[in-house]
């Protein structure tokens, strides 16, 4: 993502140690900058960022997915420098990392729940990790997508305070699944009626790949829950199991569950990855009417948006799903490096402040803590604030094995081979 | 890094920067620029479109220290040994990915970043472009029109080989998906009968990578009046002035394939250099340079953009999931040899039922089934399916015995108005000879697989009641094994219309390798156009 330069170029160590800075559209206002980066570099020099005079700059490798959102940006950058961390990001998805090899990583950062589990499980040893936020995973569409889908019936507006548009819908995951499963096109549900666009493209979701990431897994377990009427598959009693099911084999009520939930995936074809870049792009609304991104994701861009161009992006709306599901990253360490940041993300103040600017609900201390702050930064930057679940209903996951056994048939997953990751050393 | 006395004019600004550099690494506290500046050398297997990005490349260099060699082949899918390459910048993973995910292989999946993206489109040349408008409500182009048009003759284009350039392979995607019309991605039994045949006659210049078909192109702009290549190629082809007319950039309104040019690591270790290459490449004013220089579209929201990147592209199609499918399609879309029109059209053998149950409502059913087939039929399937120029058709008239049979290879609308009369005119007669009929069948084939032994060859048999009359059904197929094997293994479509014997036609599909469809729960026009394709 192309960062957003304000806070950087107000920070004249950043401007020196990065390129980017230089070569801005405005030569004049570089030449005049140019002291001030003689002074950063000095200061960089001072601080010793190779030099190593007095403090050294270690670099912390880091796996991380869309929570790498956090860790490239500038500011983050700027505080973690100030206590002598770099983090050099590797991208991939989240299950794609607790797939693979971890060697030469100090930390990983899952984007959920599940695979930091699956992570933790492979460790040898207790890990340092952090939970320094929460985001409620959330589809991204476009107004009249949004508005085609409140016509149908399935997509209900959050008000927006003042009477303008929103932002904000909710949206009937049972309701728009039935649009899915009965192979709605959104020209066949009138999308012409609320744009002048056509589209005879089949109503889906685009996801990035269920075997790679955590928010198509995550988008897999509230699937699986409505499906199953309102359980989590594999936590309920014998009597759900249709008695005498064709075949005499004893039917397996997670797979069952995978076979319902399989082609709602499966229809969008190949799934692509950075669903969130690819959303934000000009291209967005071409690529995919919904993707599914993050909440924070959402609220950044806004506030971006705002200081930009001084209104919100009322052409991008998020649909909350209800049920939702709330994801929590978690920063696991791997090493003695990766303590460091872990500690670090417990306990600096600024760290944490900094993550609600960027659109993440934080832990303080009480449970209710997680929005008060957000919403007030939002209201601050005259972005609307959301709610997220307003009817507090909420999909309970699947345990580990069965959303693994969920996401391996849905997706078709090459075998995850247990056994090259039970010793690091194993496989590369 | 390699201290430039006399930078170029152009990068002036950076002079003080590069200066104090040199002032510190005189200072000989040198590690400061060295450190943050290590050179590094990254092969990388590149896409031949992306030749265009190439003067880009030093200024990454003297920004980053990271220096791409770019080797440019053409490949659909990244196959063939990797080994030594770096980094790979393909215009789309989507080909690889499919490839790696059928192995089945625990391998990682490599860092990949999109950089820029471009649509697949059609350029026409002006006059067509008008013309083809003129005939379709509200002017808006889509894949059936230009299907339509190339199966009718009066449209030739050029395209990329699928198999061996990935922007030909997303356009075959997208032109056959186009074609399924599902709304959703390609599923195998969308790709089970080829429905760009009409589409694939128009086809006259192709090419190993979508550079090559451009060079042709520009050579021989009389051989065709359309190319189906990225936006970008067309913008830049067009801004170049080689050509006597620019091209007019349509983004079809059935969907496009976007590609999103992503720049792969493939050798983990190089993952430092590979970030800071990346960063570099997404960079707002980098992005903008891509742009003015590509005509590529910025990933990033930030950019701003001249009225040709403006232009709405239409909707992405789904892309299918699955490695057979997508092999099914560029078998079916076959060889289209180096040059020129494709490989021979087909020939389909109809034998039609002329029995006086036939008379009325059926009779005119079969000859809006026959007019639809010759480009009446305004849907996008009917576009996709109808007769095209070069495909060879027999029809042969029968009741109690072979009345008439008429085989024309279509050239031009006469040759389907002289049809379409032959089945018009009527002519019935008593008794049904299913079974005749189809040995009769056998016998033209027979002929056609010995005179043109590659044409694809198929048989439709409709008929509207049960055989009473002629051979039975044990003798026909005691003909049918006596025939040499390739006049044998051409596919029977039994068409079962009124009070036919379904059972006894979906024996002589499977017998034959083909497949019965119901004309009665649809029409006639709709079940040929459900077996067009089909072999």
């Amino acid at each position: 993502m192309p960062e957003d330069s304000r806070p950087s170029t107000e920070e004249p160590r950043l401007t020196t140690s990065r390129p980017a800075r230089r070569r801005t559209r405005h030569p004049r206002h570089i030449i005049a900058a140019t002291p001030l980066a003689l002074a950063g570099l000095l200061a960089l020099l001072v601080s010793g960022n190779s030099l190593r005079p007095f403090e050294r700059i270690t670099t912390i490798d880091g796996k991380m997915a869309s929570k790498s959102d956090y860790f490239k940006d500038p500011e983050v950058q700027r505080l973690l420098l100030k206590h002598g961390i770099r983090v050099d990001i590797h991208r991939l998805g989240s299950r794609g990392i607790a797939t693979q090899s971890l060697r030469g990583m100090d930390v990983v950062f899952p984007s959920g729940q599940p695979a930091a589990k699956l992570i933790m499980q492979r460790q040898q040893r207790s890990v340092r990790t952090a939970r320094p936020f929460v985001t409620p995973l959330v589809l991204g569409t476009f107004r009249d997508y949004a508005k085609t889908l409140e016509a149908a019936g399935v997509a209900r507006p959050q008000r927006a305070a003042g009477g303008g548009e929103t932002l904000y819908y909710d949206l009937d995951m049972k309701k728009f699944l039935n649009l899915i499963e009965g192979r709605k096109t959104w020209n066949g549900i009138d999308f012409a009626e609320h744009s002048n666009r056509s589209n005879a493209g089949r109503v889906l979701v685009r996801t990035s790949s269920v075997c790679e990431s955590n928010a198509a897994g995550t988008y897999l377990s509230i699937l699986a829950f409505v499906e199953n009427d309102n359980q989590a598959p594999g936590t309920e009693r014998d009597r759900h199991k249709p008695a005498g099911s064709g075949g005499g084999a004893a039917s397996d009520p997670v797979l069952d569950v995978a076979q319902q939930v399989k082609p709602l995936i499966n229809l969008q074809g190949m799934a692509a990855d950075e669903q969130a870049d690819s959303y934000f792009s000009d291209e967005g609304e071409s690529i995919a009417p919904v993707s599914l991104i993050y909440e924070h994701q959402f609220l950044k861009h806004q506030v971006d948006h705002q200081k930009k161009r001084g209104k919100q992006d009322s052409r991008r709306v998020l649909l909350y799903p209800s049920p939702h599901a709330l994801t929590e990253p978690e920063l696991i360490s791997l090493g003695e490096q990766g303590d460091r940041l872990t500690e670090l993300m417990e306990s600096d103040a600024a760290l944490r402040r900094r993550a609600i600017e960027l659109g993440f609900r934080v832990r303080f201390s009480g449970e209710d803590g997680t929005s008060e702050q957000l919403n007030a930064y939002l209201r601050e930057h005259e972005v609307q604030v959301p709610t997220p679940n307003p009817d507090q209903t909420k999909a309970d996951a699947p345990d580990l094995d069965a959303l693994e056994r969920i996401i391996n048939y849905v997706g078709s997953c090459p075998p995850a081979g247990q056994g090259d990751d039970e010793d690091d050393e194993g496989d590369e | 890094m390699s201290p430039r006395r006399h930078p170029a004019p152009p990068r002036r600004r950076r002079e003080p920067v590069l200066a104090l550099c040199l002032l510190l690494l005189a200072a000989a506290t040198l590690t400061a620029c060295t450190d943050d500046k290590d050179h590094r050398t990254l092969r990388v297997l590149a896409s031949p479109e992306l030749a265009d990005v190439e003067p880009l490349l030093k200024e990454l260099e003297d920004d980053t220290g990271v220096e791409l060699k770019m080797e440019y082949k053409a490949t659909a899918d990244l196959s063939g040994p990797l080994g030594s390459y770096d980094l790979a910048w393909p215009a789309s993973d989507r080909s690889y990915l499919l490839r790696q995910q059928e192995k089945g292989e625990r391998t990682a999946r490599p860092e990949s970043t999109a950089i820029m993206r471009s649509p697949v489109v059609v350029g026409l040349a002006r006059a067509v472009a008008d013309r083809l408008r003129r005939g379709v409500p509200g002017g808006r182009l889509s894949w059936a029109d230009i299907a339509d048009a190339a199966a009718d003759g009066t449209l030739r284009f050029g395209m990329a080989d699928p198999r061996r350039s990935d922007t030909g392979r997303a356009a075959l995607v997208g032109v056959a998906t186009a074609a399924a019309g599902t709304g959703g991605a390609l599923r195998a039994k969308d790709v089970s009968c080829d429905r760009l045949r009409g589409f694939r006659s128009g086809q006259t210049l192709t090419g190993a990578s979508s550079r090559e078909l451009i060079d042709t192109y520009v050579r021989r702009q009389s051989a065709a009046d359309a190319l189906i290549a990225h936006e970008s190629e067309l913008l830049t082809l067009n801004a170049a002035g080689k050509l006597k007319q620019p091209l007019e950039i349509v983004h079809p309104q059935d969907g496009m394939v976007l590609s999103d040019f992503p720049l792969m690591l493939l050798d983990a270790g190089e993952h430092k250099a590979y970030r800071k290459a990346v960063d570099w490449l997404r960079r707002d004013d980098v992005q903008k340079k891509l742009m003015e220089r590509t005509w590529r579209r910025p990933v990033g929201p930030d950019v701003p953009r001249p009225a040709k990147l403006r232009a709405e592209i239409g909707n992405a199609l789904s892309y299918p999931d699955q490695l057979a499918v997508v092999e099914r399609l560029m078998e079916n879309y076959g060889s289209t040899g180096g040059s020129g029109r494709s490989a021979a059209g087909d020939h389909v053998v109809f034998l039609l039922d002329f029995s006086t149950s036939m008379r009325g409502r059926r009779m005119a059913d079969l000859r809006a089934a026959f007019a639809d087939l010759s480009g009446a039929d305004p849907t996008a399937a009917g576009k996709f399916a109808r007769f095209y120029r070069g495909e060879r058709l027999t029809v042969v008239r029968f009741a109690g015995r072979v009345l008439q049979e008429r085989t024309v290879t279509v050239r031009g609308d006469g040759d389907l108005k002289a049809l379409n009369s032959f089945v018009g005119k009527g002519g019935f007669g008593d008794d049904t000879a299913v079974w005749s009929a189809l040995g009769r069948g056998y016998d033209v084939a027979a002929g056609a697989v010995a005179d043109h032994p590659r044409q694809p060859l198929s048989i439709v048999l409709m008929t509207d009641g049960e055989n009473n009359a002629g051979l039975s059904y044990g003798e026909f197929r005691r003909r049918h094994a006596r025939l040499d094997a390739a006049a044998r293994d051409v596919p029977t479509f039994p068409v079962h219309f009124g009070e036919a014997d379904a059972g006894a036609l979906r024996r002589a599909a499977d017998a034959t390798g083909g497949r019965m469809v119901d004309a009665n729960s649809s029409s006639l026009s709709q079940a040929f156009k459900e077996i067009r394709g089909c072999r």
